[in-house]
């Protein structure tokens, strides 16, 4: 696993903390910083060290499991397992083509220029 | 000057010369308890606000000290506590108007982030460093056996309390609590200071102040062990050095202090995990209170240590049970009948 491995969140964003962990985790999870065998701190030492409530980060590590990316332990946190990507369907297709086109509107009506808009989503695309 | 007020005057001069130092012992960016920008301390206007801190800071000192003067021939049982009470009001109070005055004029507004290592051994940090606690207890149990294999030599009657200068001015007949009594106070109170340790730990935030907290606790351990353990020593040997024992506690606690503000104010402290920054969830600057928190220890803003959560309830049964600890033995001792 990597050294210096943390996770930041903001509580002033308008996004839920619970979201903000799972959106994190599952960035260094994609790009396999955390690998299948790390553990990830317990629920009480991630809710204290984020000053968040507990059932904010047991919220993060369910969702993160239910998509395959962790095994829960009671007690003991949660641990990184090997994950098989699954085919994503035409409907979960659809709606990320949806959250990206918001998303890219969003940009774009803040001033984003459009060259550097595709260039980034490429680089992403590749990095992750 | 009597004696006597030698004594009630110097822990009141000590605490009104650090009074002095306090709102320096702080992070970078925060001063006097509300959240600034880095160089607002070193300002015109910040060099004010602590000035002005400083001169209220030490009109009370100067009042309370008088009064621990005048009230230790006159009503000496007030002389002990009292003035100690007034000034930590006193200086309370000043300190809080300066919180108001600096968050409502040159507060500033910080995002809310917050961080987690997602990489640290948790069963690794909370060992506290098992071995550095060993030898104090280890030194007290060879002292408790040394009185044991003596214990015919111990004097009887047995000394129970001595004048300032070290003279016996009481006896009871020997008995294990009298010849034990120090030691057993000495190791309820490195009991709890590795309590304490344990207990911040488990229960506050990776910062640089737990760090700091949690070294105090280990090397004033030393000390403290080594001050009851010339008092136990008193009976047997009455040439013990017992001035040694507040000499080595307070150099030990400066040489921290000294250390601990370098930790502190180090640029490098600015970037560790932040703490809760919002100043809304300091009343008076001094109080926590942040019912989203589970934490129910938080680094204070200002001076070394921790202070609780008062949104925890937790945190009131700890703050009430410590209470409850000192407070019932002294209903008890002055109101036998209960």
């Amino acid at each position: 696993m990597a050294c210096n491995l943390t996770l930041r969140i903001d509580l002033d964003s308008p996004v839920p903390a619970y979201r903000q962990i799972v959106d994190g985790l599952r960035i260094l999870l994609v790009n396999g910083q955390l690998t299948p065998g790390s553990e990830l701190p317990s629920v009480r030492r991630m809710a204290l060290d984020l000053g968040v409530h507990f059932n904010t980060v047991a919220e993060a590590y369910r969702l993160l499991a239910e998509e395959g990316w962790l095994e829960l332990r009671h007690g003991r946190g949660a641990t990184v397992v090997n994950r098989n990507t699954p085919a994503a369907s035409a409907a979960q297709v659809a709606d990320f083509r949806r959250r990206l086109r918001a998303l890219t509107a969003e940009a774009l009506a803040k001033g984003g220029p459009a060259a550097k808009l595709r260039h980034e989503l490429r680089n992403l695309a590749d990095e992750l | 000057m009597k004696l006597e007020s030698i004594v009630f005057c110097v822990p009141l001069i000590i605490v009104a010369v650090f009074s002095q130092f306090l709102p320096l012992f702080t992070r970078r960016g925060v001063f006097f308890s509300a959240t600034v920008d880095p160089g607002f301390p070193q300002s015109a206007d910040g060099r004010r606000v602590l000035r002005s801190y400083r001169r209220q800071a030490a009109a009370s000192s100067v009042i309370v000290v008088a009064l621990a003067v005048w009230l230790t021939p006159h009503h000496p049982r007030w002389a002990g506590f009292a003035p100690v009470w007034l000034l930590l009001a006193g200086l309370g109070i000043s300190y809080w108007r300066k919180f108001r005055e600096v968050h409502a004029l040159y507060g500033v507004r910080k995002p809310e982030l917050r961080q987690a290592d997602l990489v640290a051994d948790e069963r690794k940090e909370q060992r506290v460093g098992f071995w550095i606690w060993v030898p104090p207890f280890v030194a007290i149990a060879a002292l408790a056996l040394y009185l044991h294999l003596h214990w015919d030599q111990l004097p009887n009657p047995y000394p129970v309390h001595f004048g300032l200068h070290g003279e016996p001015n009481r006896w009871a007949s020997r008995d294990w609590k009298r010849v034990y009594s120090p030691l057993l106070i000495a190791t309820a109170m490195n009991l709890v200071f590795v309590a304490l340790s344990w207990v911040f730990a488990r229960q506050s935030r990776r910062t640089v102040m737990r760090a700091i907290t949690i070294r105090y606790l280990q090397v004033m351990i030393y000390p403290v062990t080594f001050t009851f353990v010339l008092i136990s020593l008193l009976p047997v040997w009455p040439q013990s050095p017992l001035w040694l024992g507040p000499v080595v506690t307070f150099s030990s606690i400066a040489v921290l202090i000294y250390w601990s503000y370098r930790k502190l104010t180090s640029p490098a402290a600015s970037d560790e995990t932040p703490d809760p920054m919002s100043d809304q969830y300091w009343k008076a600057g001094i109080f926590y209170y942040n019912p989203s928190d589970p934490a129910i220890f938080v680094a204070k803003r200002v001076g070394i240590g921790y202070t609780v959560n008062f949104a925890s309830t937790w945190a009131w049964v700890i703050v009430l049970g410590t209470l409850a600890v000192i407070l019932l033995p002294i209903i008890l001792l002055r109101h036998p009948h209960l």
